[in-house]
């Protein structure tokens, strides 16, 4: 309901615009512009899939159930070429571009839009040893917590639930160096030096099969 | 026909199909599969008062071209697009209109005038695409010829000639009295018995003098071909300099150069005359009613007597009920579609890479190629911007729309860049051709289709390997695609297709997909 709510306060700010946008042709020397086709920042699910459900045929992770404060850092982050700007991170440049013209408004309303999405755990598409996963988890749940649920206070977002092959491309640029290798980073820089003692992409893909089992109610 | 539902509604709905899907099936289960030929020649039944409902996903040409052949049989369409404009990669560019991608939106501030548009997709149709020319015949839409190829354009490489750019006509002439010399040695110089008998080796020799334009001992030293160094009309013409065929050799173009006009570009090419959109707005006079625009497709999920399709508009989820669907959304955004479509088939859908091509225009501020007896074709740089394409269009009027950039796949180098970087870039690389060029244009646009909103992608790749053609299991994904669930549900467009790239590949697809259809309503109505 709430969903639908948005949704609606949103194509009535939209039918605002058009409405501005006509009334301004009256004006001659922006005639033509009030032809042109308006545009929105709403375009997250053209990549992320219906209700932010995540799309593995782009790459693009699922984005309902994500924390606000998570989005809006990595959100900020993307923007000001935190995160998104490693000649390897071949997801994060998709990515960077098109946060890159965001204002801290279009931040806030994607921020709102995607709380309007309800938390579905995604499909299950890769196979580890779970249990060898386990174990390396330990020091994950330090931050992450026990369940995988996240942890604010530390910076660190939930990881049950998300996809899996998203899981296992962010850990690799973690250890690759090509995600949170820059100063400003605090929380990247973090996680990059903690992804190090995963040795290998088998352990990398133990965790996964792990975190696969945690909490996907 | 279609009524508002609440996402609760709409995840229940989803969430409820487990049993459905375990009876889908698919096409090839039935027998039923049509041929190439029912493609070609389609013949419909008419359903003479009976209902059907279809709903069309995307309106890219294979959904419009359903849409227009089921209407005239007297089937209900719903055409969903989820963007402003139907056309997908038929997309022509003019004044004051938006380019959509996704972080690097641009409006075109072109002239406004009827010749100066780009098409930023399709842009050619051999004429030995007869079902699309077909369409073009029977929807109005007026064709001209599309001059791909003209001898006086530039071949121009960093490696050969210092960087300077000479004529097509001059790399291709040379290179091939070369080639011809090498042959007619290899002819003159070895016994002749076998393989050709005299008479034989005689008349290929022949060929081989007139192919290289040899001199009596057969050997290149220089040709008029090339185009003459001055005069040639009140006073003989006179030789241009022969090229030293090792510097011809420095460039890696020749190999492109000398097939340019074979293959798919080896027939007569064609064009609509004002864009290539025009093709588009023919289909839409005839089902332009039955299009809804700006409606994002949020669910499709097949049951056993239909599809039930969920999209959203104007801020509300709503739910199409039909008997079939016909679907072109692009594989890699489907697959962020919630469905319930049997696990092979997703895999299929997953298993398609989306294609990188990206292209750049400028409005030139005059018609200079005119001025260099360039009327339309391609000028070949070895760079990154790869071509520059001179308009058929507005011969002799005073400006015009020039391709400044086509890399038509294998790479991001462009759709990695600002739009600053992209622009310079192919300034720097066509003012080794033209040296005022970034004088003579202005008004960029760029198109990288990887980014376009709604699209992502340019057109299918399935195979994984290019050189070695389609693995068995690329064959066996891609007739699984081909095939509908259940009867019910049709993946069309280029993507369904061996030949990806072509709007002849999309009409097909479609045409073969209700040549189906038509099988199944044919032996339901008997």
């Amino acid at each position: 309901m709430e969903f639908l709510m948005s949704q609606s306060k949103y194509s009535l700010l939209k039918t605002l615009i058009v409405t501005l946008l006509a009334a301004s042709s009256v004006n001659v020397s922006s005639a033509a512009e009030s032809e042109r086709e308006p545009f929105d920042d709403r375009y997250c699910t053209t990549c992320h899939g219906i209700d932010g459900i995540g799309n593995e045929g782009v790459q693009a992770p699922r984005l309902a159930g994500m924390e606000d404060w998570y989005l809006r850092r990595q959100l900020e982050g993307f923007r000001s070429g935190l995160r998104g700007r490693h000649p390897e991170d071949i997801e994060g440049l998709a990515m960077q571009p098109m946060a890159a013209k965001l204002t801290d408004e279009s931040i806030s309303d994607i921020v709102q839009w995607v709380g309007s999405w309800e938390y579905k755990p995604t499909e299950i598409t890769l196979a580890g040893d779970a249990d060898a996963g386990r174990t390396l988890y330990a020091t994950c749940a330090t931050c992450h917590g026990a369940n995988g649920e996240g942890n604010e206070a530390l910076g660190a977002p939930q990881l049950a639930g998300q996809n899996d092959w998203y899981l296992l491309t962010q850990l690799k640029n973690f250890k690759a160096r090509f995600r949170g290798y820059q100063s400003g980073d605090t929380y990247g820089q973090q996680m990059m030096a903690m992804a190090q003692s995963l040795n290998s992409d088998q352990a990398m893909l133990n965790v996964v099969a792990y975190i696969n089992t945690l909490f996907r109610d | 026909m279609s009524a508002p539902v609440t996402r609760r509604e709409f995840l229940n709905l989803l969430g409820a199909t487990g049993g459905t899907a375990a009876v889908l099936r698919a096409g090839t289960a039935l027998g039923l599969l049509p041929g190439a030929a029912q493609a070609a020649n389609l013949d419909l039944l008419n359903l003479a008062g009976n209902q059907r409902r279809v709903a069309i996903l995307g309106g890219g040409i294979s959904g419009l071209t359903v849409a227009y052949e089921l209407e005239k049989m007297g089937y209900e369409c719903t055409i969903l697009e989820s963007s402003a404009r139907c056309g997908g990669r038929i997309f022509t560019v003019r004044s004051g209109d938006l380019i959509d991608e996704i972080g690097n939106r641009q409006y075109c501030e072109f002239d406004n005038e009827s010749h100066m548009y780009f098409n930023a997709g399709a842009a050619r149709i051999p004429s030995t695409h007869r079902t699309l020319l077909n369409y073009c015949k029977e929807l109005g839409v007026e064709l001209e010829v599309f001059i791909n190829e003209s001898k006086t354009c530039y071949v121009q490489d960093d490696a050969m000639l210092d960087g300077r750019p000479i004529t097509n006509i001059e790399y291709t002439t040379h290179l091939k009295g070369f080639m011809g010399e090498l042959l007619a040695k290899a002819l003159t110089e070895t016994e002749l018995n076998e393989p050709f008998s005299e008479r034989e080796a005689e008349a290929l020799l022949n060929i081989v003098d007139s192919f290289g334009d040899l001199n009596e001992e057969h050997l290149y030293t220089g040709s008029l071909r090339a185009g003459y160094a001055s005069d040639g009309f009140l006073k003989h013409g006179t030789q241009k300099d022969i090229i030293a065929f090792r510097d011809l050799l420095k460039t890696r173009l020749g190999r492109g150069l000398i097939n340019a006009n074979e293959g798919d570009t080896g027939p007569i090419l064609l064009q609509p005359v004002g864009g290539m959109d025009k093709i588009t707005e023919g289909f839409l006079r005839q089902v332009g009613h039955r299009v809804r625009y700006r409606a994002m497709v949020a669910g499709v999920e097949v049951t056993d007597d239909g599809v039930k399709v969920a999209y959203d508009q104007d801020g509300t989820r709503h739910i199409l009920d039909v008997d079939y669907c016909f679907n072109c959304i692009p594989s890699h955004l489907m697959t962020g579609i919630p469905n319930n479509f049997p696990a092979e088939y997703v895999r299929a859908l997953k298993y398609i890479r989306r294609g990188e091509a990206y292209k750049a225009a400028f409005q030139a501020k005059r018609r200079f190629w005119e001025e260099e007896d360039i009327y339309g074709g391609i000028t070949w740089m070895n760079n990154p911007s790869r071509q520059i394409w001179y308009p058929t269009a507005g011969i002799h009027k005073e400006k015009g729309i020039v391709l400044g950039a086509y890399d038509y796949g294998g790479g991001m180098y462009h759709t990695l860049m600002t739009q600053q970087q992209r622009i310079e870039a192919h300034l720097a690389d066509g003012e080794k051709v033209h040296s005022d060029y970034r004088n003579l244009v202005e008004k960029p646009i760029t198109i990288a289709w990887h980014r376009m909103n709604h699209m992502l992608g340019c057109s299918a790749r399935w195979s994984r390997n290019f050189g070695d053609g389609w693995t068995h299991e690329e064959e066996e994904l891609y007739h699984t695609l081909q095939a509908p669930v259940n009867g019910r549900h049709y993946m069309i467009g280029d993507q369904v297709s061996q030949h990806s790239a072509w709007q002849e590949s999309a009409v097909l697809s479609a045409r073969w997909a209700m040549a189906d259809l038509d099988q199944r309503v044919r032996s339901e109505l008997a």
